[in-house]
């Protein structure tokens, strides 16, 4: 008994530790169960949309390219991080645009 | 793909976490059966997703990581089995030499040999050079060191392929190192200890090694491209220092980042890699700089190259030599490109005369006026590293040191320096020990509160790194303004 309520204890705290990755896997579901979008307001262009898939894309590179710019520009809330990272205190003034 | 990258963290990396973790059980005790065999699918699973995330970045080049692995693995097998025979391992090891730094040199230094020719002679070579594999240096001495360390007898050869294949294409280490020795690693690819502490603390360091890269180096490194892109003649002095002291702490903390980030990975994997960075801008020399910075480089080459060639145990000339030579090539291992071997020379030489002149003498130098000699040496050095062309370098240094007539100061430069002044000062005490000593002392004084402020902190820096890494692909279509 006195074994199983150490590991309790133990795994609570290391179970808050991993809450950052809790986030990574939970923002990775959003992005796989919301719908992709077409057309980004904030950016006035169409968003990357899933690549199809071609053997000689993955050859000369440009296939995993699209795919990462299709994850970024698919990604949940988009348009709230942006906003975040523009408006975060420390760095606005930093930031050239 | 790298680390920074939103594909990395969001969907490469919890994907093969998940994969890896859902094999074989903690619970299980580790001398059972089926830990070892669940061991066992977890390394093929690191393999498959290595191999993955290096042919991800280059799909053909894979094959060129792919041969090197099974050759180095095959010599490795014939260094053992002729193990009675000095002579015929003499030979392998030469083959192994030749097809190691031949490949290295062919991949990274031809473009470098056809220009100089072509500079030098004025002879039109005609001859196309090969792109880059990435991280080509880094797995080519992790391979030498396995085979050397072999013929040394110090090490015993790896028999399974599978895990030889791990050493070299590990992921975390593969593109910018640590450069893992395989003594280091060999007890732990086929035990280690896997658990949630262990996960926890590779996922903070991993958080600490991207905040170092997305928060500091990348937004640092805008003021370091605007100094670049002014004409020479505008620079004012003060604003050509602030420039240069900005490239000083973008490129440690884009390289220390890496290096924590691979620490930190490993360790989410149940490994343990030795440190690559220790505070390399409180040095107190440049000898002591260089223990401090990429560490596991300067050590490889102490190991295979210096003590071969004699070390200092041979006299004044000899020592002359070896350090040239030593650091001619840890200047060339940086780059194919001949200011990389000025900057290794010109650190190579102030250690020279650190040894032979200074070292007494340094002694008795307050302790600030060390610290500042050394950083003041090493942020003149960088100047050589980022300029590939030596003219540029020297017209910069020119400007550093007021040669030209360039302003001391103007409006300009007061405005920029008012817009970095925050960033700055959180480099500055961001690259020095003070956050950790800080984090150290809390920790004793008050462990709970230490605890729950650790864990809101790395859930803010998480939000943040998110919202950067989400910004940094902001990308409007500006084009309807004009």
């Amino acid at each position: 008994m006195r074994i199983i309520r150490k590991t309790t204890s133990a795994t609570l705290p290391n179970l808050m530790r991993i809450i950052p990755f809790i986030f990574i896997l939970a923002m990775l579901m959003l992005h796989l169960i919301l719908p992709d979008k077409t057309f980004s307001k904030d950016e006035m262009r169409y968003l990357a949309q899933c690549p199809a898939f071609h053997f000689e894309r993955i050859l000369d590179g440009s296939y995993t390219t699209k795919v990462e710019t299709y994850f970024s520009d698919q990604f949940p809330f988009r348009n709230f991080w942006v906003h975040i990272q523009k408006k975060s205190p420390i760095f606005t003034t930093l930031l050239v645009y | 793909m790298v680390f920074s990258s939103l594909f990395f963290t969001f969907a490469f990396l919890p994907v093969t976490l998940i994969l890896y973790y859902s094999l074989g059980g903690s619970f299980i005790p580790r001398t059972a059966r089926p830990w070892i065999l669940g061991l066992y699918l977890r390394n093929i699973v690191l393999l498959a997703a290595s191999l993955f995330f290096y042919a991800w970045g280059e799909p053909a080049y894979v094959i060129l990581m792919c041969i090197s692995i099974m050759i180095n693995y095959c010599i490795g097998y014939f260094l053992d089995k002729n193990s009675t025979s000095r002579q015929k391992q003499k030979l392998f090891l030469i083959i192994s030499l030749v097809f190691n730094l031949g490949c290295l040199a062919y991949f990274k230094y031809f473009g470098m040999l056809i220009s100089t020719i072509t500079t030098v002679s004025g002879w039109n070579l005609n001859a196309a050079a090969p792109a880059l594999p990435i991280g080509i240096s880094f797995y080519t001495f992790q391979a030498l060191s396995y085979v050397i360390d072999l013929y040394r007898g110090k090490i015993k050869s790896q028999k399974s392929p599978i895990l030889f294949a791990l050493y070299i294409s590990m992921f975390p280490q593969l593109v910018a190192g640590p450069i893992v020795n395989y003594a280091d690693i060999e007890s732990q690819l086929v035990d280690r200890r896997m658990n949630l502490r262990k996960f926890s603390s590779g996922l903070r360091r991993f958080l600490c090694g991207l905040a170092k890269k997305v928060l500091l180096a990348n937004n640092i490194g805008l003021l370091w491209s605007e100094v670049k892109a002014m004409p020479g003649t505008e620079i004012s002095v003060l604003m050509a220092w602030a420039g240069i002291i900005a490239f000083t702490l973008q490129i440690y903390f884009d390289f220390s980042g890496y290096s924590d980030m691979a620490i930190g990975l490993g360790k989410m994997f149940g490994f343990h890699f030795k440190e690559n960075f220790k505070y390399p801008y409180v040095s107190q020399s440049i000898s002591e700089f260089w223990r401090r910075w990429h560490i596991s480089l300067g050590s490889w080459f102490k190991e295979y190259v210096y003590i071969p060639l004699g070390g200092n145990r041979e006299g004044k000339w000899k020592l002359l030599r070896n350090i040239l030579i030593v650091w001619f090539l840890t200047g060339l291992w940086h780059g194919a490109s001949w200011n990389f071997v000025i900057w290794g020379l010109y650190f190579g030489t102030l250690i020279l005369i650190e040894r032979l002149f200074l070292h007494k003498r340094m002694k008795r130098w307050p302790k600030a006026v060390r610290i500042i000699y050394s950083l003041l040496l090493v942020v003149i050095g960088w100047v050589f590293f980022e300029f590939t062309n030596l003219t540029d370098a020297l017209n910069y240094l020119g400007i550093l040191l007021g040669a030209g007539d360039n302003v001391l100061i103007d409006v300009q430069t007061i405005a920029k320096l008012e817009q970095y002044t925050v960033l700055y000062l959180i480099c500055i005490i961001a690259a020095t020990p003070l956050p950790k000593k800080l984090a150290l002392s809390l920790i004793r004084i008050q462990c709970n509160i230490y605890k729950i402020a650790a864990n809101v902190y790395y859930c803010i820096l998480m939000f943040f790194l998110t919202a950067y890494m989400v910004g940094s692909t902001y990308n409007p279509f500006i084009y309807f303004r004009f």
